[in-house]
């Protein structure tokens, strides 16, 4: 028998484990209670602290401004860094940051800022106009340095900074968006030390030296970003001690952990759904922020995709090329079941291609050009396209095969799936089939041209010029092998022009006009056809924000934000026994000591128990 | 049913049973053999990992620069970073010299080495799967034994059609319930329990330590109720087998009492099969946990791969999943290893 | 043999009638264990209703722009298990899931035991460098993270049923081969092989003839614990959103039911019938799986 002394404790000591985890577990659910008095007033850390806790979906790609791209992380970089200008949170012209003034030269290639001479490193070092011509001049010359914001500094000839407080610009043409130029500007003094910027991931060592609202002093992967107030900020400190970006993978947990006071703010990625708003708007002290958001979603339509060079690469479905299909296709999309039944209200009616929460540069359709919808009269235009229906009912393109259009959808967006369904419902009763292709990483398929639509959709800057450069010819790659800036493989001459007119047009009014004109354009081609302007929803808790800014000031988003408003201008609620640092410790250690006491008089128990049933 | 928990030893005792009679010093020639065939499975691994990943359709550089205008030049530029530019073969026996000395590559999307945001998350994922793992295999044998003592009556019936029904279950449901019911609360219940994460942020010494078991208490229960059930079935019919031997009714004849007999004989012996299955268990967990990870946001290995896949991050998804099958390889080994010193018929 | 004629049967009719007679046995064994009756019953429900499924709810069920009520109400009258957010019949909406679901698992196991038992019955028949070589395979197969791999194989393909199926069947197959190869060893070593050997009988007469019908209880208690399985597997696929999203499935629904919201609202309705569901047609197959099992091996069946 193999059994002896060895073997013989083994049941026993199982019998141990098995009693050490039910008295873990004991324990562990044993100290929720306690730890956990249900909604938290106003996040009073141990030292009567405030701290505003934001529930964020996103995981930061890199905390470097020179690599970050995600909204997260860009976010965060605003709140650590000044940059030359900031919009105004209630019309979105542009207000001064680091400078305080600027100025383009009568031919419009030099442009002048000058620098505030009140901003200071959170090292007590001044910032200066050096540090601003130090990062621009990186990103000029280091490939690793221009991998986010490049494409700011590619019309640049020359940077300087002749004093402390004066930097000038040198452009090789003249560009209207240099006050709108997102670019963090990084204190020299400390990043001149990085040798490989493509590497660098600025989160090793805190806090991380900035001049913005907050300074970085904590970031732990998938988990948080900590951030603390920076008392010294030019503008004034901001009202709360700490900002702390929580992670949430899930949504829904995020709206829970709302609910129940762990987070004061949640933004979801990138609303809040339906029926988490709806649910949240009947809760206690919590207000559910619905506003115009600064997004467009659309039905990008691929227009045969080729290169600058001319060569045609992508398989787009031929009929598309015909306006009439494109106007058929859009008629028979009821944009109305949309907001209604897809996004509940929480959306507006697409219709020019910027949404109307930038008023300067909204525009929309007149009644009789408008292609509402009218199913009929889409079928009519399809027959008069000649595109006819088969014996089965479905139309036939010009090679005799029925059509069934390839619909490029991202798996992770259930708006994508939900009106995916819609359209294949909706083109089916015109004869026309649909194949939703649904994936993780539409990226592929996308800049190879291997898609017949695609839903689209942008955050729409201040400034307009980035989403109306992506649908010019310059921006198509420069043979089938390179990627181009390009949106949908879009390029139309009349469109050009009209761009490039805007873009050396220094006067807000004229450029606005000119800007009306392109969407006009954009909206008749019907290769971009923006079905809904969705809302930004998102919620907070009443008991810990007292007042938030919302941009634009009245009916705005919160999140997101082109500036720090929002987190810099929070104002936490006064609440009376916030000043609890010491008593939650109190509980803290009741709490423990009363939890292990359970946890030992579960194991005696249990062990008594154990011990009669081995007597039998 | 113990054969699919520990098909190796099915395999070695019908070798040993055949007509090569293993002597003295076969444990030393059968802890060789075992080594060297987990050595060749990660051999194996490891050229999945490279060759599967390769299959995803997307150009992993156009990914990384999706978006922004970036010319051929410079695409090219990225390719050699990453060296993808290299001719296939090359890119495999680089990667292949790297990984042995432990260097799995640059992340495409964090621009770190893969093995620092792997031992970054390693921890958290040990965490969370190590506490379940603990309790559900105690659950799991003391249940089972009970179970296989009072066999056919009310408790077994109950205790095995609980296990059935739980080990049916959707962990990512149970999951979602359980943060509605204990997280969210229902009605007057308030939530006891943190809905996601694996800590608030912030705390401290002890409180950090009391913050993390609190936030950690919602995924092992979800973890436990799934996967005690395997271990309290495999107990339980290892233990009846044995219950059922000659050698037990000799000795209850003898008039050794009978929870002596159970005890001192039974138990440990029918212990055996289970082993192995704890040690397969504790493997399989690393890379079955990804979807309690994903419903309760823990930062873990799990959330890791899901994201490194939808880029594709190549480097990243290869080294996780070198990772995940390498845990279950050395477990198997393991549990290959230790199985004969515990039970004398095998390979010895 | 249980029966006798008068006249004396060809050999192929006695075969059968000694097939029919184990059947009639195995199934009053079967009988006799109750849990397994209850999956038994639980199953053949199910399946009346999946594949009634077009009369009892119609297939306009999962129609959009068609759908009967506003989204997300909660369950009344109208609607036992209130709408999904389009506004779609919840209970016909799980009902029409169990279609996908059900075919899904099925075809899935079914490939996973196919693959099993022909790598099994082949590695076990021919012994040497190929038996080497297929079992080196399997273990190394058994070795993978099944879910790991699944979700790897899914994104390498594109999103359809048809992937679904190849990534469950592909991954799940290891156990099966394990055991069948292990019972076509005990089964060579019968005395009636070395007859038929000896008679003359090639590897595809034997492998066919006398291997596949032994194994062949073994390969069905096999499929209803894959069967089982593979829901569970179907289900955590799609709910990672690799489904094919314009398919309801009660994976799918789930995934619905979380993108939407639901959790966090409180919409319990839309969250927990596809999980019963799920539970309930996995835990049947369980049953069966075990009864099986049990009139197969009387000794195990006590146990697992």
């Amino acid at each position: 028998m193999g059994t002896n002394d060895q073997t013989r404790s083994l049941p026993r000591g199982l019998r141990l484990v098995a009693l050490a985890g039910a008295a873990a577990l004991t324990l562990t659910a044993g100290l929720a209670t306690p730890l956990d008095p249900a909604p938290r007033q106003a996040r009073a850390a141990d030292d009567g602290k405030k701290v505003l806790t934001v529930a964020v979906a996103q995981s930061v790609d890199s905390l470097s401004p020179f690599l970050a791209v995600r909204l997260l992380s860009t976010s965060i970089h605003r709140l650590m860094y000044e940059y030359l200008t900031n919009y105004d949170p209630k019309d979105n012209h542009a207000v001064p940051g680091l400078a305080t003034k600027w100025e383009p030269s009568p031919d419009k290639l030099t442009w002048t800022y000058t620098i505030r001479s009140d901003s200071t490193w959170s090292d007590g070092k001044r910032a200066t106009a050096e540090d601003a011509a130090w990062t621009f001049n990186k990103m000029m010359t280091d490939d690793g340095a221009a991998t986010a914001n490049g494409s700011y500094v590619g019309n640049f000839e020359k940077v300087t900074a002749p004093s402390p407080t004066k930097l000038v610009i040198e452009l090789k043409k003249p560009q209207a968006t240099m006050t709108a130029l997102d670019v963090p500007i990084v204190p020299k003094h400390v990043w001149e030390k990085v040798s490989d910027f493509s590497e660098f991931n600025n989160d090793k060592s805190f806090p991380v030296v900035g001049n913005g609202p907050f300074v970085l002093t904590g970031y732990k992967a998938d988990s948080y970003v900590r951030l603390k107030a920076n008392k010294s900020f030019w503008r004034g400190a901001p009202k709360f001690d700490e900002l702390v970006f929580r992670y949430y993978k899930d949504q829904d947990a995020a709206v829970s952990a709302l609910r129940k006071g762990e987070v004061s703010f949640v933004a979801g990625s990138p609303s809040l759904t339906p029926a988490q708003a709806d649910s949240l708007k009947g809760a206690d002290d919590i207000q559910v922020n619905d506003a115009p958001g600064r997004r467009f979603y659309a039905l990008a339509t691929n227009p045969g995709a080729k290169a600058k060079n001319g060569e045609k690469f992508g398989d787009g479905h031929p009929s598309l090329l015909d306006q009439r299909v494109r106007n058929a296709l859009f008629m028979a999309v009821d944009r109305e079941a949309i907001i209604d039944k897809v996004f509940r209200g929480h959306a507006v009616e697409g219709e020019g291609y910027i949404p109307p929460r930038f008023q300067d540069y909204f525009w929309k359709p007149s009644a009789s050009r408008k292609l509402a919808y009218d199913p009929a009269k889409a079928a009519q235009l399809l027959d008069r396209a000649g595109y006819r229906k088969n014996g089965d009912g479905k139309r036939v393109g010009k090679d005799g095969k029925p059509i069934t259009y390839r619909v490029l959808c991202h798996a992770t967006d259930p708006n994508d799936k939900a009106v995916g369904k819609y359209l294949q419902e909706w083109w089916g009763d015109l004869g026309i089939g649909v194949r939703l292709d649904c994936l993780d990483n539409v990226t592929d398929p996308w800049l190879a041209g291997k898609y017949d639509l695609a839903f689209d959709g942008w955050s729409v800057n201040p400034d307009p010029d980035f989403v109306l450069s992506i649908h010019t010819c310059g921006a198509l790659p420069a043979t089938p092998k390179d990627t181009g800036a390009t949106d949908n493989f879009i390029c139309d001459k009349t469109y050009d022009e009209l761009y490039a007119r805007q873009l050396a047009e220094y006067d807000p009014a004229k450029r606005a006009d000119i800007v009306k004109q392109m969407e006009s354009r954009l909206y008749d081609l019907g290769y971009m056809n923006v079905m809904a302007y969705p809302n930004a929803v998102e919620a907070y808790r009443t008991d810990q924000i007292k007042s938030i800014t919302t941009m634009p000031a009245k009916a705005g988003n919160i999140y997101g934000q082109d500036g720090y408003w929002s987190w810099w201008s929070a104002v936490p609620a006064d609440s009376g026994d916030s000043s609890g640092g010491s008593s939650t410790a109190v509980v803290a250690v009741i709490a423990t000591s009363l939890v292990l006491l359970i946890g030992l008089g579960t194991v005696v128990a249990v062990r008594r128990r154990a011990g009669a049933d081995d007597r039998e | 049913m113990t054969a699919d928990a520990t098909p190796a030893l099915v395999e070695e005792r019908q070798t040993a049973a055949g007509p090569r009679v293993r002597k003295r010093s076969a444990y030393p020639r059968y802890l060789a053999g075992k080594v060297a065939g987990a050595a060749v499975s990660l051999l194996a691994v490891l050229v999945t990992s490279f060759f599967l990943f390769r299959l995803i359709p997307g150009d992993p550089v156009k990914t990384m620069t999706g978006g922004r205008q970036v010319s051929a030049e410079q695409l090219a530029a990225y390719r050699e970073e990453f060296g993808l530019d290299l001719p296939l073969w090359r890119q495999f026996t680089d990667y292949c010299g790297k990984a042995l000395t432990g260097d799995f590559g640059t992340s495409y999307q964090f621009r770190t080495p893969v093995v620092d945001k792997i031992t970054e998350a390693l921890p958290n994922t040990l965490l969370l799967t190590g506490t379940a793992f603990v309790l559900y295999t105690a659950l799991g044998i003391f249940l089972g034994t009970r179970s296989a003592w009072r066999r056919g009556g009310l408790g077994d019936r109950v205790n095995t059609g609980l296990a059935l029904t739980l080990y049916s279950i959707p962990s990512f449901w149970l999951g979602l319930l359980l943060i509605i019911v204990l997280s969210v609360g229902i009605g007057p219940l308030p939530g006891l329990f943190p809905t996601g994460g694996m800590e608030s942020g912030g705390e401290e010494g002890f409180a950090y330590v009391l913050d993390v078991a609190h936030h950690l208490v919602l995924p092992v229960v979800t973890l436990v109720a799934v996967e005690y059930g395997q271990t309290l079935l495999v107990t339980r019919s290892a233990l009846l087998d044995e219950m059922g031997s000659d050698y037990l009714t000799t000795a209850r004849a003898k008039g050794l009492r009978d929870d002596l007999v159970r005890r001192r004989h039974a138990v440990p012996n029918a212990l055996l099969p289970t082993v192995t299955l704890i040690f397969i268990n504790l493997g399989r967990t690393v890379a079955g946990v990804i979807l309690v990870e994903t419903v309760f946001s823990w930062p873990g290995l799990g959330g890791l791969f899901y994201q490194a896949l939808s880029v594709p991050d190549l480097p990243l998804v290869q080294g996780l999943f070198f990772v995940f099958a390498a845990a279950v390889i050395l477990m198997n080994t393991l549990a290959d290893l230790v199985y004969p010193l515990l039970d004398p018929r095998v390979a010895r | 043999m249980t029966t006798s004629t008068g006249t004396a049967p060809s050999p192929r009719a006695l075969a059968r009638q000694r097939r029919r007679a184990s059947v009639a046995r195995f199934w009053r064994r079967y009988r006799a264990e109750r849990a397994g009756l209850y999956g038994l019953a639980v199953l053949v429900l199910c399946a009346l209703l999946a594949l009634f499924a077009p009369v009892f709810v119609g297939s306009d069920v999962s129609s959009v722009t068609e759908a009967p009520g506003r989204p997300m109400q909660s369950p009344s009258a109208e609607f036992p298990l209130g709408t999904d957010q389009f506004g779609r019949d919840l209970l016909g909406l799980v009902i029409w899931g169990s279609r996908v679901s059900l075919l899904v698992g099925l075809l899935a196991a079914v490939l996973s035991v196919a693959i099993g038992t022909l790598i099994g019955v082949t590695a076990g028949h021919f012994k040497g460098w190929y038996a080497t070589v297929m079992m080196r395979v399997t273990d190394w197969f058994l070795v993978m993270p099944t879910l790991v791999l699944a979700i790897a194989l899914v994104t390498v393909m594109s999103r359809s049923l048809t992937t679904i199926v190849v990534a469950i069947g592909v991954t799940t197959w290891p156990t099966t081969a394990r055991l069948v190869r292990a019972q076509t060893l005990a089964v060579e070593t019968r005395p009636y092989i070395e007859r038929a050997k000896a008679l003359g009988g090639g590897h595809w007469h034997i492998m066919s003839r006398h291997v596949l019908p032994n194994v062949m209880p073994l390969v069905l208690a096999q499929t209803t614990l894959i069967i089982s399985s593979a829901i569970l597997a179907e289900a955590t696929l799609a709910f990672l959103g690799l489904g094919d999203p314009t398919v309801v499935s009660w994976g799918g629904l789930l995934q619905d039911a979380r993108e939407a919201g639901a959790v966090s609202a409180g919409d319990w309705w839309y969250l927990v019938p596809p999980g019963i569901a799920i539970a309930v047609v996995a835990l049947a197959f369980t049953l069966c799986g075990r009864a099986v099992e049990s009139v197969l091996n009387p000794r195990l069946g006590v146990s697992r």
